[in-house]
């Protein structure tokens, strides 16, 4: 038997830090009283009536089983495989219905391109979080903004894990993710959940991974690698790099010295970038994003991290600003550094998430406009803002890390509420190609699909919301003639809530 | 003398009573272990304090089966305790934690306190021993 000394002061080690939460579950736990949950699910309701658009955001309750798209136009022959995208679907249970847009049960759509015919199918991510709050047949957890009365506590993020923001492919299997816990894998053909990736299972990592921060926008190098980052909410962040098949590689915590909310990052063909908002947690008793508050004095700030040895060798400060999301980065031999960032003023957006899931349509929320960022070697930097307004800027696979000139991404033109437009411009040349689908339709995130490594070819293709029929349509577009409209439209019968993110996966 | 011998057992009737009355056994059922692998650690702490400062009492260690494992701290004096244990399934000796030191390993509290978006609170998983042995049960957390 163990000395029983000894054996205490093992214990004692391991005591202060292992058995408490990490802080970034501490940052979440501070939740503010709601408002009366029948009035949100009820404004919902009620706005619904009167504005169409809201549909994108209504309730899903059940999947979506196998279904003919009705084809118009021209399927291309160089065009097979699986178009997957994520969002969230269960916005509500029993009388309650989340504050925010992104609290909500994730479902994975795919539609399948084969032998000219399309078929979709749509699943709930089958999270531990689902399977129990289905069974109850009402919430039992409370989400980040969301307080519920009487809720379980919550021992780990994945507990409260919705899984509900993008999917990528890893190997022969999909992994769908969220930013503040473990991916889910999923069966590609059936659309079956199976568990939580451990991501230093089968490496030397071991358990020492399970359950960290996953962002929901890892990064694949042209050679197959994926890279990715998690925060914590104590400023620090995890980095990972990954091979194809999922096993990691490397792995390692630096200090990031942030506590906003970060959505997204860049690599180059030698570093990883974080670019840091000006977001800062402010206001006590409040929910993680209502309190997720724009500093108009905070830097935005660039820390550039070695991927090999995954160590921070220099940091940038640039003008206040805020982005969910960033095109792509390339760097010159001298150690200049180049990005876009589809850049925000304030956080009116982040917050306006909030509004819609009340039915609230109207309220003023600031755009975001493409912004070109150079990092000078020795410090210092400029910026060219573009004008129009971008959102889920995409590129090339083949150019991830590497000098691209094209960038794809949505836009409004007059829809307040969603995008309406999709744009390719040419950051050489300042030349844009854009197309607008017309006050009709909701536009989602389009993404990049070619079997060639030239930048231009193949196509894009993204989902939108009809408003008048209620039905989503795939849409189908040259990638390098955009104005000329979509060569192929497909239509569901029903429509899919408005969603996130997604790829293509050729076969 | 029969004076003096009544005195000392008078006394030691006292001390006896003293023993056995205020002193207890605390019988622990942990709940829930998955797997026969490793050990289950165990640690008992007297007051708030020295919980804090990770000062236990007094701990012990019982071979991991899966379903439900049942130990007992003898002779326990009165007062306030708490308990906390873990599943050392790897048999390293310790809790392990990933990079941002949440546990990796199943972990549970007296009065089945729980950590909720944070670590679990000194004030519900502390239990009071006073005249009598006392059985409890939690469930392990994983």
């Amino acid at each position: 038997m163990m000395n029983r000394r000894h054996f205490i002061k093992n214990l004692s080690m391991v005591a202060g830090s292992s058995l408490a939460m990490a802080p970034n579950m501490q940052a979440l736990a501070k939740i503010v009283e709601p408002t009366p949950p029948l009035s949100s699910k009820a404004q919902f309701a009620r706005s619904l009536k009167k504005n169409p658009g809201l549909i994108g955001f209504a309730n899903i309750t059940e999947n979506f089983a196998l279904t003919g798209l009705t084809i118009e136009g021209r399927m291309p022959d160089d065009l097979s495989g699986t178009f997957y995208r994520i969002g969230p679907a269960g916005h509500e249970r029993g009388d309650l219905r989340y504050q925010h847009l992104f609290e909500g049960d994730g479902m994975l759509h795919s539609f399948h391109f084969s032998g000219g015919k399309i078929f979709h199918q749509g699943k709930f991510i089958n999270t531990p979080k689902f399977a129990k709050e289905k069974q109850a047949g009402k919430f039992i957890y409370s989400g980040p903004d969301t307080k519920i009365s009487g809720a379980r506590a919550v021992h780990h993020a994945d507990e409260i894990n919705s899984s509900n923001t993008n999917v990528i492919s890893v190997g022969d299997k999909l992994w769908t993710l969220w930013e503040a816990g473990s991916p889910m894998q999923v069966n590609p053909q059936t659309l079956d959940s199976s568990h939580w990736v451990n991501l230093g299972q089968n490496s030397p990592f071991e358990q020492s991974l399970k359950g960290m921060p996953f962002s929901a926008h890892p990064k694949v190098d042209p050679g197959g690698d994926i890279f990715n980052f998690g925060l914590n909410g104590n400023g620090q962040a995890v980095l990972y790099h990954l091979s194809a098949n999922g096993r990691m590689k490397n792995a390692a915590v630096v200090n990031a010295g942030y506590r906003g909310m970060l959505h997204d990052f860049l690599i180059t063909h030698k570093h990883i970038l974080l670019i840091l908002p000006s977001l800062s947690p402010n206001g006590a008793g409040k929910g993680f994003f209502q309190r997720t508050r724009f500093e108009k004095e905070q830097p935005m700030r660039v820390l550039v991290i070695d991927k090999a040895e995954l160590t921070i060798k220099k940091g940038y400060q640039l003008p206040p600003g805020f982005a969910f999301h960033f095109g792509n980065a390339w760097e010159e031999r001298d150690g200049t550094i180049h990005f876009d960032a589809s850049l925000y003023p304030d956080d009116s957006s982040l917050h306006n998430l909030s509004a819609v899931m009340k039915g609230q349509v109207n309220k003023h929320t600031s755009r975001s406009q493409t912004v070109l960022y150079t990092l000078k070697a020795k410090g210092g930097f400029t910026q060219q803002y573009i004008d129009g307004d971008s959102e889920f800027p995409k590129v090339y696979d083949h150019l991830v890390g590497h000098r691209n000139r094209l960038l794809y991404t949505t836009g409004h033109k007059h829809n307040p509420l969603w995008a309406d437009s999709i744009r390719k411009l040419n950051t050489d040349t300042g030349a844009v190609d854009e197309y607008y689908y017309g006050e009709d339709y909701l536009v989602e995130e389009h993404v990049i699909t070619t079997n060639k490594a030239d930048e231009g070819s193949g196509y894009l293709l993204g989902t939108a919301l009809h408003l008048p029929s209620k039905r989503t349509c795939i849409n189908l577009f040259q990638a390098d003639n955009l104005s000329q409209g979509p060569i192929m439209r497909a239509w569901l019968p029903y429509h899919i809530p408005l969603g996130f993110h997604g790829n293509f996966q050729r076969s | 003398m029969t004076k003096t011998a009544a005195k000392l057992f008078i006394f030691s009737t006292f001390a006896l009573s003293s023993f056995f009355v205020h002193s207890a056994d605390i019988q622990l059922e942990i709940t829930g272990v998955k797997s026969a692998q490793g050990k289950l650690y165990i640690q008992l702490f007297n007051g708030e304090e020295n919980y804090n400062q990770g000062n236990a009492e007094l701990a012990t260690i019982t071979k991991a089966k899966p379903g439900n494992a049942s130990l007992t701290f003898q002779d326990v004096d009165n007062g306030e305790y708490a308990l906390r244990f873990y599943h050392d399934e790897n048999n390293n000796g310790k809790l392990d934690s990933n990079l941002f030191g949440m546990p990796t390993e199943g972990y549970g509290f007296s009065n089945n306190a729980l950590p909720n978006f944070g670590p679990a609170k000194y004030q519900e998983m502390k239990f009071q021993i006073s005249d009598g042995d006392i059985k409890l049960s939690s469930k392990i957390i994983y």
